[in-house]
């Protein structure tokens, strides 16, 4: 096999498997193996820029049944990889059981990258950036992922490893998600800050979810991105929160020690003291949503 | 001469669609990158891998396979190595000193765009590099401690009675600095350009453009050809903003360079990532007053130091920094002025040409320094701009009398009064702890300066020719000749419908055929809000020469001498009523005299008196007149914040076209929202960061806040029918009225452009103001 770079989409191969199996296949030989390719919204640009090197082949598994649909087992939904931004929006059930997730994907891009891109693609990107992460890490579901011999299960909150970084062996495509549903007496809100109202990459996101009983934390996860070099869990602040009143002295403290738990990094997008300050804030934001009535 | 009243014409303040309406949409319009000439090879650019330095060996890679790629290096230059600007300090090809990053070393072209880049990146270059100078913030640093120490493009001064003494007697003196940053004018079409040369030796510019004539003759000392060998031919343009004013004549000419020596056409089109990289930006500015104010408001002295950040070339440069101290103490009353204009050399792509030309940067600093002086008088803004504002009859800063057609006060009035300023100023929240939304109302008012600055247009005497001619399809129209462009903004309508009106026709028999410059004669070039008013009432005074013409003809030729007036597309024959369509007289015209033409040439009142070297006198012809009133909302839970209505009034004159002329406004408005809430760009390692569009962010529609927009028509007085100019009073005030709301909402002022979240958080974390 050679080793020359394609310098333009012409030069590229790309396959186009018409069922899981035969793109798994292609998958498991290095001969026939390519990058995989579903909506193209993040690898076309990437090539384009230089940012990624345009791989001698690709594999198209945009479309393929296998990684389509959403569906319930029970306490869980299970969504395909190659569901689109539009169809989780667009979603009934992810509407109702993983509310944050539905809401995050309304604001990624706009309609044209909505339609072609997918969660698989935003979850194997592993930006931190990615604005459907928090959402996926608050419902601690699992990854499935597969090559052609045997399916393999992580847990969402192990699946990104660092920077751009994932668990995926290089035979492997990501296959589907199972997202645990929220309990029906739990809440969940996104929030997304961008440089402007759409299209727009985010400063600092996240998601939560949580529960309330007589002013009084049950249960409580949030999840931020862009503070890291992967989405992050606030594992500490979670812990912290249990069984807390809440109250002002709470969500005072709560600004604090969130402001100590993240590390952000100053780029082109934002700052990381408003980073830092900002995450406390949108925290508080969060918990304060239970002061009101659902 | 008073111009007519609206109600005299019959197609001007007509809100017609656009004439190129139907071909934008169906997808004919012809852009530079739709010409597919047969041979043509692709360009690219050898860019310099530093921002500064001195090239000591550009070689080729020997391993590359060059036998079909072109190469031009300076030596392959038939004329002078110069770019024809100002200061003409910029060389085609860098071939000694490297002043900023990318600038070009050679030239290549090749069969495919793809070799052409392949070979571009084969050159092996050897420079010495050397400390660069890159941003605003460290040009400002160097100023304040040696302004000796920074390589000066231009300076000028405005002096105006004696702003020292004045100073010393003024009850309260604020000193304040403000700054702004690059803007990318982010047209939706990159520049484009196509070179062909002919076989008679003409060398054929057909592309991307804003001004033919600049093209023609900056080029023809570089190509060394006689200006009659160099046609140029604007395509449609799709958008422009200043960006493809001087621009153009760069990529116009490594096209034309590589066409003479592959004696092939020769096409480049930028993609978005060098297009931002490698084309002009909105100048980054200082503004720094010194300014005393007695306790009732009087303003009794102004000094201001106007500092750009040219780029590495001069440009056009000092044409922006006069803009800009043209405007920097406009608008209000004060005998005593004294301003220093700078532009100084940083090693970036030279910054140039953008909606407003440098007016936006001073009235930003200028608008939010009102509001600072207001407070420090214990008035309100808008009381504040009501005492001082210039009225008909005051003088400008450089001693001009506003003779005629002056919107002030009313824009302001009518803005405060139609927002309730004086109620919601009251009700701005200031900072108020434990509070989740603030709210603040901040105004701007301000003048436009209509036309060339200063000397510009007695200098350059626009002339515009219309052409009655015959149609494929044998009916008579009258065609448009004038070196002005349509690129978004409209002239291609409102040149026709204007030269309707004053023949007394349907703008259904009056075409624009896109400026070529063996066609057309030079009407100037299509910025400073000059077409319009220049353009348009010269195409208004030859449509009345041809009008009068054809008159006489139909007169004589057939109905018997009788006095003959073209009105309602009718030749009227006065005693026996006798009429016949305009098309049946002029095809009779045609038929017997051929294709007729009128020249006519644009001249300023002799009252317009100007003294180019000192800054004295009338620095416009006229002045549009513009209020902006911002209402932003902000969230104290994460200091993000919106506009959420806009209100102003804009006195542009003669309304040609009312829909277009809202266009200008709703899009003049959006651009000024990006350029003081979220454009940006930062320079790392010599190279914009922002260099997509995905990093430079600007605003989105549902960015946009609500606006309740309106006009006030006062027409020049000079000329028919009386505009002033839409095209740049939308970018200047925005910013200001914007820092302003932001003000009365957070209780802190952010002094730099744009402003943002981070920057609010930062101030108001500075002054102990974050509340929970
Ligand atoms: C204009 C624009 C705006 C955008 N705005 C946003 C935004 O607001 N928020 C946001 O979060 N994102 C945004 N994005 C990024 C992008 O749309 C998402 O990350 C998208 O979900 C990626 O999905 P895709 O199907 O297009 O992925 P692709 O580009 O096809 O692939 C992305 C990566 O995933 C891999 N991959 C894809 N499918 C699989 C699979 N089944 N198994 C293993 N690996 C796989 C690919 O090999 C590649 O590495 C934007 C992109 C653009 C171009």
């Amino acid at each position: 096999m050679s080793t020359k770079t394609p310098t333009s989409f012409e030069e590229m191969d790309c396959a186009f498997p018409s069922s899981l199996a035969e793109a798994l296949d292609l998958m498991a030989d290095e001969s026939t193996r390519g990058r995989p390719l579903a909506g193209g919204t993040d690898l076309m640009v990437q090539w384009e820029s230089g940012v990624v090197n345009r791989p001698e082949r690709s594999i198209s598994v945009k479309g393929l049944p296998e990684l389509m649909g959403i569906s319930e087992a029970g306490d869980e939904l299970v969504i395909g990889s190659g569901v689109t931004h539009m169809q989780l929006r667009s979603s009934d059930l992810v509407q109702k059981h993983v509310p944050s997730l539905a809401e995050a994907a309304t604001t990624v891009g706009g309609f044209q990258i909505q339609t072609m891109g997918t969660v698989g693609g935003s979850v194997a990107n592993a930006s931190p950036a990615g604005d459907l992460a928090p959402s996926l890490l608050i419902t601690e579901g699992r990854v499935v992922v597969a090559n052609r011999e045997r399916e393999r299960e992580i847990p969402v909150t192990e699946f990104w490893q660092g920077y751009r970084k994932i668990d995926l062996q290089p035979d492997e495509l990501i296959i589907r998600f199972h997202l645990p549903k929220k309990s029906a007496e739990s809440r969940e809100y996104w929030r997304k800050l961008g440089p402007r109202r759409a299209q727009a990459i985010s400063k600092v996101m996240g998601s939560c979810r949580g529960q309330v009983l007589d002013g009084q934390i049950q249960s409580f996860r949030v999840a931020i991105g862009s503070v890291a070099a992967t989405c992050v869990r606030l594992t500490g602040i979670e812990e912290w929160l249990l069984n807390r009143p809440l109250n002002e002295s709470t969500l005072a403290e709560v600004e604090k020690r969130v402001t100590e738990e993240v590390q952000p990094i100053d780029d082109i997008r934002s700052t990381a003291d408003y980073r830092r300050w900002v995450t406390g804030r949108m925290v508080r934001g969060f918990l304060e949503n239970w002061l009101e009535p659902a | 001469m008073t111009v007519q009243e609206r109600g005299a014409y019959r197609v001007i303040g007509q809100g017609i669609p656009r004439l190129d309406a139907a071909d934008k949409v169906s997808g004919k319009a012809e852009y530079a990158d739709d010409f597919h000439v047969p041979d043509t090879w692709y360009g690219a650019v050898v860019r310099a891998p530093v921002a500064c330095g001195k090239l000591k060996s550009l070689s080729r890679d020997p391993a590359f396979d060059w036998s079909q790629v072109a190469v031009v290096t300076p030596e392959d230059i038939p004329g002078n190595n110069i770019v024809d600007m100002m200061g003409r300090d910029m060389p085609f090809i860098a071939h000694d000193e490297i002043q900023y990053l990318g600038e070009p070393l050679a030239l290549v072209a090749a069969p495919s765009l793809h070799v052409a880049k392949q070979a571009a990146a084969h050159f092996k270059v050897d420079v010495e590099e050397r400390p660069a100078l890159l941003t605003l913030q460290e040009m400002v640093a160097v100023y304040k401690e040696d302004p000796a120490k920074l390589h000066k493009l231009s300076g000028q001064t405005i002096r105006k009675g004696d702003a020292a003494s004045a100073l010393k007697d003024a009850d309260i003196v604020l000193e304040r600095e403000y700054t702004a940053g690059h803007q990318e004018q982010l047209y939706i079409e990159p520049q484009g350009m196509v070179a062909i040369p002919e076989r008679d030796g003409t060398m054929f510019i057909h592309g991307s453009m804003q001004c033919p004539y600049y093209i023609n003759p900056e080029l023809c000392e570089t190509l060394d050809i006689p200006p009659e060998k160099l046609r140029v031919k604007q395509s449609a343009v799709g958008g422009a903003f200043g960006g493809k004013e001087e621009f153009p004549t760069l990529i116009a000419g490594y096209c034309a360079l590589l066409a003479l020596k592959t004696k092939r056409p020769i096409k480049m089109i930028y993609d978005r990532n060098q297009d931002i990289l490698y084309s002009t930006k909105r100048h980054p500015s200082w503004s720094h007053y010194r300014v005393g104010v007695m306790k009732d408001g009087t303003i009794r002295a102004i000094e201001c130091d106007f500092v750009l950040d040219g780029g590495a070339y001069t440009t056009l440069s000092p044409v922006v920094m006069y803009r800009g101290i043209l405007h920097a103490a406009m608008g209000y009353r004060c005998e005593n002025v004294s301003i220093d204009g700078h532009v100084y050399r940083t090693n970036t792509f030279p910054n140039g040409a953008f909606r407003g030309f440098g007016a936006p940067q001073a009235l930003w600093a200028w608008e939010s320094l009102i509001d600072e002086l207001a407070a420090a008088c214990g008035m309100t803004p808008d009381a504040f701009r009501l005492k001082n504002c210039l009225h008909e009859g005051d003088v400008t800063p450089t001693g001009g009398l506003l003779r005629d057609s002056v919107g002030s006060p009313e824009v302001l009035e009518k803005t405060l009064e139609r927002c309730q300023f004086a109620e919601k100023w009251q009700q701005c929240s200031r900072g108020k702890s434990g509070e989740r939304l603030w709210y603040g109302i901040g105004l701007s008012f301000f003048a436009h300066g209509s036309g060339f600055t200063g000397d510009g247009e007695a200098r350059m005497k626009s002339k515009v020719a219309l052409d009655l001619e015959t149609r494929a399809d044998g009916t008579p129209i009258v065609n448009v000749r004038v070196s002005s462009t349509e690129m978004g903004q409209g002239t291609g309508t409102i040149l026709p419908q204007v030269a309707a009106d004053a023949l007394g026709i349907d703008v259904t028999h009056v075409d624009y055929p896109m400026p070529d410059t063996f066609k057309v004669p030079d009407s100037g070039p299509t910025v400073a809000s000059r077409t319009a008013m220049v353009v348009g009432s010269t195409i208004y005074s030859a449509g009345q020469k041809m009008k009068a013409d054809l008159e006489s003809f139909v007169s004589e030729t057939l109905f018997d001498g009788q006095p003959t007036e073209l009105v309602e597309n009718q030749f009227r024959a006065e005693y026996d009523n006798r009429s016949i369509p305009f098309v049946e007289g002029a095809a009779a015209y045609l038929a017997s005299h051929g294709p007729f033409r009128v020249y006519d040439q644009f001249k300023l009142p002799d009252y317009v008196k100007w003294d180019q070297e000192n800054f004295v006198g009338d620095a416009y012809p006229a002045y549009a007149w513009g209020c902006n009133v911002a209402e932003v909302e902000v969230d104290t839970l994460t200091c993000e914040f919106r506009v959420t209505k806009v209100t102003a009034f804009f006195d542009i004159g003669r309304i040609l076209n009312p829909v277009l002329a809202m266009g200008q406004v709703q899009g003049g408005l959006i651009q000024a929202l990006g350029y003081a809430m979220m454009e940006k760009l930062a320079i790392k390692a010599g190279k914009y960061d922002a260099d997509r569009m995905q990093t430079y962010v600007i605003p989105t529609s549902v960015d946009g806040p609500e606006m309740d927009l309106h006009f006030v028509e006062y027409p020049w007085d000079h000329c028919q029918p009386g505009a002033k100019g839409v095209g740049e009073a939308p970018m200047d005030g925005l910013a200001p009225a914007i820092a302003n709301a932001l003000e009365a909402a957070s209780g802190v002022r952010l002094r730099d452009l744009p402003l943002t979240p981070e920057r609010l958080f930062e101030e108001l974390s500075r002054s102990q103001r974050l509340t929970a």
